[in-house]
């Protein structure tokens, strides 16, 4: 009888400490974006055009890189067909500023929206799939994608690719010129990274993480797995298209070939998995590094880069396994910086 | 009605040829649970060793298939055993990406010696074929290459069903740490298979270059091909990945007949994503395969 009164209670819980509130580190990731923000604004006094134009293809990919890790990083779902996002909202974007003279402003999201829901429909059975065959699938929706847009002549142009009016009576939206698109593309990369760093930080972050580590568990936890994933691809995606609608904007003329190209996806993979995955910081360093590397490349040695750039990245690869910021916050931790050790960890 | 015959035919000899170029894919994918992105490479080194070897000493690439292979099987070995085993057990992203490192390195050194030039190999029966009755021809290099890959594919299923190597392999794909303790020296395992795969993407790479054009351009597409008969025929079955070239040649050569333009790479897409969701395993693999996310 004495047993049952002593069941225990939930005032019978040991409390549990108050987490100790630190308004330092709740304070730094603010100042740091804005740091970051005012920074981007301020380095472009110093540029030339040149110099702008590089940047602001390293603000795209930032924000690329930051769009994918949200699947590729926090869920650990590898998407090989994100660049068939990116092509979608350009070319959503181009026909609607092109056919219904819309502007800009309202072709933009108009895409984004477009792209997302239609990730939402493919990647409902999709996401079923898992490890690399969920990577093949949708390295076939992005393919499959590409030849819908070369055949669909009318809308798209074809092959021959389609221009959007920039100048004159006929343009919907003028062309905002280097230092326009410079300022667009930070601020995408800026949302696009606070937006992660905001998922991150909530309970649907800690429902993707779950996710990555076992999917089974997460279900069991009473995690709605199917939708948590499927909202993810599809926020994901629709980060992707506006970057890609940016992207055809600036470009003026966009070709299937290039707003379609499977190199763009291993890019964003590249700097998501060297800078570290599933971290807000790791995208944006491991863009902002393989971009200037891939540029300094292209610079040094003009007919080569491309091979110097392979090799780069197989000993990036061995030497780096679980990223940049995983390796400098262990290295922190456990005082020992041997790269040795990396190498140990997946080796056979 | 000839004109569905003919297509029929190109449809399987192309396809059995795909069947070849997938099947050291698929068995370095479900040995190792590794894609190999630089597979289409390796392809192309073959095609391109069997034409140094037909324009320096006149070999027919047929014959050429066989040092090629050798060639390929040692550079194989050397990758698997001293740079893919580091990352092995690493997440795919890790695998994927420095097996994209390893293509763009080897795309980009044949662009460099050999020039992005597309290229064939002559033959002194390229132009002849076999006329069956109503007026369908089967092409005679076609015809040896498609003879061929079946060949290589059953000496495969052979070496890996009935020789202990083989069995060796088969195991440390079911169970890694199983085989280790029967003595099975993994990480020589691992190098045996990458190189046999290698050495199969290199005699695929001869009879490549035997029937059509090629550069190094075409890697991407070479891997892409891999991945999708790969896929459609299973994994976990050696067979599979010539039933998947099949599939594929014959979708890709009706669809060239009755769709225009280049729609017809959209429908082998759109094949392989329904084969995807509805029947993840493939058409003859096992679920074992589909089912498992890391080795």
């Amino acid at each position: 009888m004495t047993q049952l009164d002593t069941a225990p209670t939930r005032a019978a819980r040991p409390a549990v400490p108050a987490a100790p509130t630190r308004p330092f580190r709740m304070v730094l990731p603010w100042l740091g974006a804005v740091v970051a923000l005012v920074g981007a604004f301020g380095l472009q006094t110093q540029l030339y055009t040149g110099q702008e134009r590089t940047a602001t293809t390293i603000a795209m990919f930032v924000a690329l890189a930051a769009a994918w890790n949200l699947i590729g990083g926090y869920t650990g779902y590898a998407c090989f067909g994100q660049v068939g996002f990116f092509g979608l909202g350009g070319y959503t974007t181009a026909a609607l500023m092109t056919h219904a003279h819309m502007s800009f402003w309202l072709a933009m999201p108009a895409a984004a929206l477009l792209t997302g829901v239609f990730a939402a429909v493919v990647g409902a059975p999709l996401l079923r799939l898992k490890g690399h065959y969920f990577a093949v699938a949708t390295l076939g929706v992005a393919e499959g994608l590409r030849e819908v847009v070369i055949n669909a002549g009318p809308l798209t142009g074809g092959g021959a690719g389609i221009t959007i009016p920039t100048v004159g009576t006929d343009a919907a939206t003028p062309w905002l010129g280097n230092d326009g698109f410079y300022v667009l593309f930070v601020l995408i990369a800026f949302g696009t990274v606070m937006l992660a760093a905001l998922i991150a930080r909530s309970r649907a972050g800690y429902a993707l993480r779950a996710i990555h580590q076992d999917e089974d568990a997460a279900a069991s936890m009473g995690v709605n797995t199917t939708v948590a994933k499927t909202a993810t691809f599809a926020v994901s995606a629709a980060l992707t298209g506006a970057v890609g609608a940016a992207y055809a904007f600036q470009q003026v003329t966009i070709f299937p070939e290039r707003l379609f190209d499977v190199d763009v996806t291993v890019l964003m993979v590249v700097m998501v998995v060297l800078g570290g995955a599933g971290t807000v910081l790791g995208p944006v360093l491991g863009a902002i590094a393989v971009a200037f590397v891939s540029e300094w490349l292209r610079q040094h040695f003009t007919n080569a880069h491309s091979f110097v750039l392979g090799a780069v990245i197989i000993v990036a690869v061995v030497l780096l396994p679980q990223g940049f910021t995983a390796y400098v916050r262990d290295a922190v931790k456990e005082r020992r910086l041997s790269l040795l050790d990396n190498v140990r960890r997946y080796r056979l | 009605m000839s004109q569905v015959i003919q297509s029929t035919l190109y449809g399987l000899l192309k396809g059995c040829l795909y069947g070849l170029v997938a099947v050291g894919f698929s068995l370095v994918w479900g040995v190792m649970n590794v894609v190999n992105l630089a597979h289409g490479a390796f392809v192309l080194g073959g095609a391109y060793l069997a034409w140094e070897l037909n324009s320096a000493l006149g070999i027919d690439p047929f014959l050429g298939m066989v040092p090629a292979a050798v060639v390929l099987f040692a550079l194989g070995y050397v990758i698997q055993r001293w740079i893919v085993n580091l990352v092995v057990n690493a997440p795919i992203f890790i695998t994927l990406l420095l097996t994209f490192g390893l293509q763009l390195l080897a795309v980009n050194a044949l662009i460099l010696v050999f020039t992005a030039n597309y290229r064939s190999i002559p033959t002194s029966y390229a132009g002849e074929s076999i006329t069956l009755p109503g007026d369908v021809r089967i092409p005679l290099g076609r015809l040896i290459a498609a003879a061929l890959a079946v060949a290589l594919t059953i000496g495969l299923v052979y070496l890996t069903r009935r020789t202990r190597t083989g069995l060796a392999i088969l195991a440390t794909g079911m169970d890694r740490g199983a085989a280790r303790l029967m003595g099975i020296r993994a990480a020589h395992v691992y190098a045996l298979t990458f190189g046999l795969a290698a050495a199969l993407a290199g005699a695929a790479g001869a009879a490549v270059g035997a029937i059509g054009t090629f550069s190094p351009a075409d890697a991407g597409r070479l891997t892409l091909f891999s991945f999708v008969a790969a896929v459609l025929g299973g994994l976990g079955n050696m067979y599979g990945a010539l039933l998947g070239g099949l599939v594929l040649g014959l979708v890709e050569s009706w669809g060239g007949q009755f769709l225009g333009g280049t729609l017809v790479n959209a429908v082998m897409f759109a094949v392989l994503v329904i084969v995807l969701a509805v029947r993840p395993q493939g058409i003859a693999g096992k679920a074992f395969y589909a089912s498992r996310v890391e080795v």
